[in-house]
């Protein structure tokens, strides 16, 4: 049922409505057991839609020591699913909203869980949020951006080779190569959804410094943006074989009053023979199309 | 006159030899080391066939190796169909939607990519519309689904990573020019470096609902050495979308 998912889950308002009321039934599996304490599914969206739905989050499971590549680095190889709470819906901490579920988000500092926005940058995130839903990005599918796509459905998948650290999502088939080879950043002019990541090992921690961002991303389904002046460097650090704790920095002095931090972290999937589909986002999308006006989108709102 | 004659024939020998002993640096587990950013430096984008030049098309010889014509040997009703969608390619090219381009189409797109390989996994990276072929090795095909970019699963034969594509479905071309498969198509790829910054690229392509016989492509495909080369992005439906504004 989850292969060949022809259309961006996450952006229909229809799916996110269903996923609240799921929430509100279902219990959380694995709550309190995440290895790190502040922004990491201890309080996890669960199992809405089961474990295949595009909330489900992992199980805590203790692993082995971390292995070693050939080249002697940790070995984060394999597939892997993100507990962030619910961040998913909304980075900041947050109560219920229109197609959004309670609960806390990633922001580990400030330790209010909030965006530190300078107020321009908070109104317009309310105004995109109450009367633009229909730009978020993923229903359109886009690119989720970075930090988002570390957090973003159905999991992912690290390959490790000499010099780069791979990530494969299976949501839209997104990428990301990280090179870790020391070279620079492409010139400032570029601009990707994606933005340019370089990445280096500080012991076993693999450091990665993003720019070159398009500011076409959100944090979320809730309208919380992004600029093209973001810079953000993440931190994955392997726990056990079954465990990375992820945290990321988020600069922007055009939208914040100061940088912000996320955490979470991953789960190995441990499903045997488990492999990532094909999720044909762009070849079977409609979500645009059940956009009303008032929600920014083209539809007539239904009598 | 005789002699000099000679000398170059067996200069020409020796390349040949040299083309054919070239043995790819190895991966940490000894296989051949397909890794890196490549790209086609053809038009079979435009047509996989031989064609004539055109506004905006380059003319070329196109990448059919068999049959010797250069041909796909469509079934009349096929060749009839492919004819429609030549008319009607502006409108019907899944590449004009935004959609993946399917195998073989991806390896010979104007956009590099980038091979990431290791002992049980190998991912084929495209710069366009981060299309992805997931390659798992020496594993079994998964049945009764149907995707863009098929099932691809993959095993080596000595210097060649072969690659074996089933589970297509009918909703991607061969190029801009309409030629077209069915579900039925399956297609067997060949993977070998036969110089430092060569990999040779040939397919075996069947689609018994649309051809008379199987035909093969080939096709060098080049390797990217700017220094710090790297994928950048080529987000199709964004800026479609942009374009609608």
């Amino acid at each position: 049922m989850r292969n060949s998912i022809q259309r961006g889950l996450l952006g229909s308002l229809p799916a996110v409505a269903l996923a609240v009321a799921a929430f509100a039934l279902l219990p959380s599996p694995g709550a309190g057991q995440a290895p790190q304490k502040k922004g990491g599914g201890e309080k996890g969206v669960g199992g809405a839609f089961g474990k295949f739905g595009p909330y489900h989050q992992p199980p805590y499971a203790k692993g082995a020591p971390v292995g070693r590549t050939p080249e002697g680095k940790p070995d984060m190889q394999g597939y892997w699913e993100a507990r962030f709470n619910a961040a998913i819906f909304e980075v900041q901490d947050h109560a219920a909203k229109r197609g959004i579920a309670p609960g806390k988000g990633a922001i580990v500092d400030p330790p209010d869980g909030k965006i530190p926005y300078q107020p321009w940058a908070a109104e317009k995130a309310q105004d995109l949020f109450e009367h633009h839903i229909f730009l978020e990005p993923e229903a359109h599918c886009y690119m989720s951006g970075v930090p988002h796509q570390a957090y973003t459905q159905f999991g992912f998948q690290i390959v490790q080779t000499r010099g780069y650290f791979v990530m494969l999502w299976e949501f839209a088939h997104t990428y990301r190569i990280i090179p870790t080879d020391g070279r620079p950043h492409i010139p400032a002019s570029i601009k990707l959804f994606m933005g340019d990541p370089v990445g280096h090992w500080e012991g076993d921690a693999l450091v990665v410094d993003t720019t070159n961002e398009n500011g076409r991303s959100w944090f979320d389904m809730a309208g919380n943006f992004t600029s093209d002046h973001i810079h953000v460097v993440e931190r994955f650090t392997p726990v056990d074989s079954n465990n990375i704790n992820f945290e990321a920095t988020i600069e922007d002095p055009t939208m914040y009053t100061r940088p912000w931090k996320i955490a979470g972290n991953f789960g190995r999937n441990l499903e045997p023979n488990y492999e990532q589909m094909e999720s044909a986002c762009v070849e079977g999308n409609r979500d645009p199309e059940r956009y009303v006006e008032e929600e920014g989108g083209k539809s007539k709102k239904a009598k | 006159m005789r002699h000099r004659h000679l000398g170059f024939t067996l200069c020409l020998l020796a390349t040949a030899a040299a083309a054919q002993s070239y043995r790819a640096p190895r991966t940490p587990d000894g296989k051949p080391d397909l890794q890196g950013f490549w790209q086609a430096l053809n038009t079979a984008s435009f047509n996989i066939e031989p064609h004539s030049p055109a506004l905006g098309i380059p003319g070329g010889l196109g990448i059919v190796a068999d049959p010797p014509d250069g041909k796909i040997p469509y079934k009349p009703e096929a060749a009839a169909q492919q004819q429609q969608n030549f008319r009607n390619r502006a409108a019907r090219d899944p590449l004009h939607k935004c959609y993946s381009p399917g195998v073989p189409r991806m390896m010979y797109l104007p956009f590099p990519f980038q091979i990431i390989q290791t002992p049980k996994f190998i991912a084929i990276t495209s710069e366009y519309a981060h299309t992805v072929r997931n390659v798992s090795l020496d594993s079994k095909h998964i049945s009764d689904l149907d995707f863009y970019m098929g099932d691809s699963r993959g095993h080596w034969e000595g210097e060649t990573l072969v690659v074996d594509v089933t589970s297509n479905n009918d909703e991607t071309w061969f190029d801009a020019a309409g030629n077209f498969h069915s579900d039925a198509l399956h297609v067997v790829e060949r993977y070998t470096r036969t110089e430092p910054d060569v990999l040779t690229y040939e397919a075996t392509i069947e689609d018994p609902k649309v051809l008379t016989k199987p035909f093969k492509i080939a096709m060098p495909l080049y390797r990217h050495r700017e220094k710090n080369f790297r994928l950048l992005e080529y987000e199709c439906q964004a800026y479609a979308e942009e374009d609608q504004k």
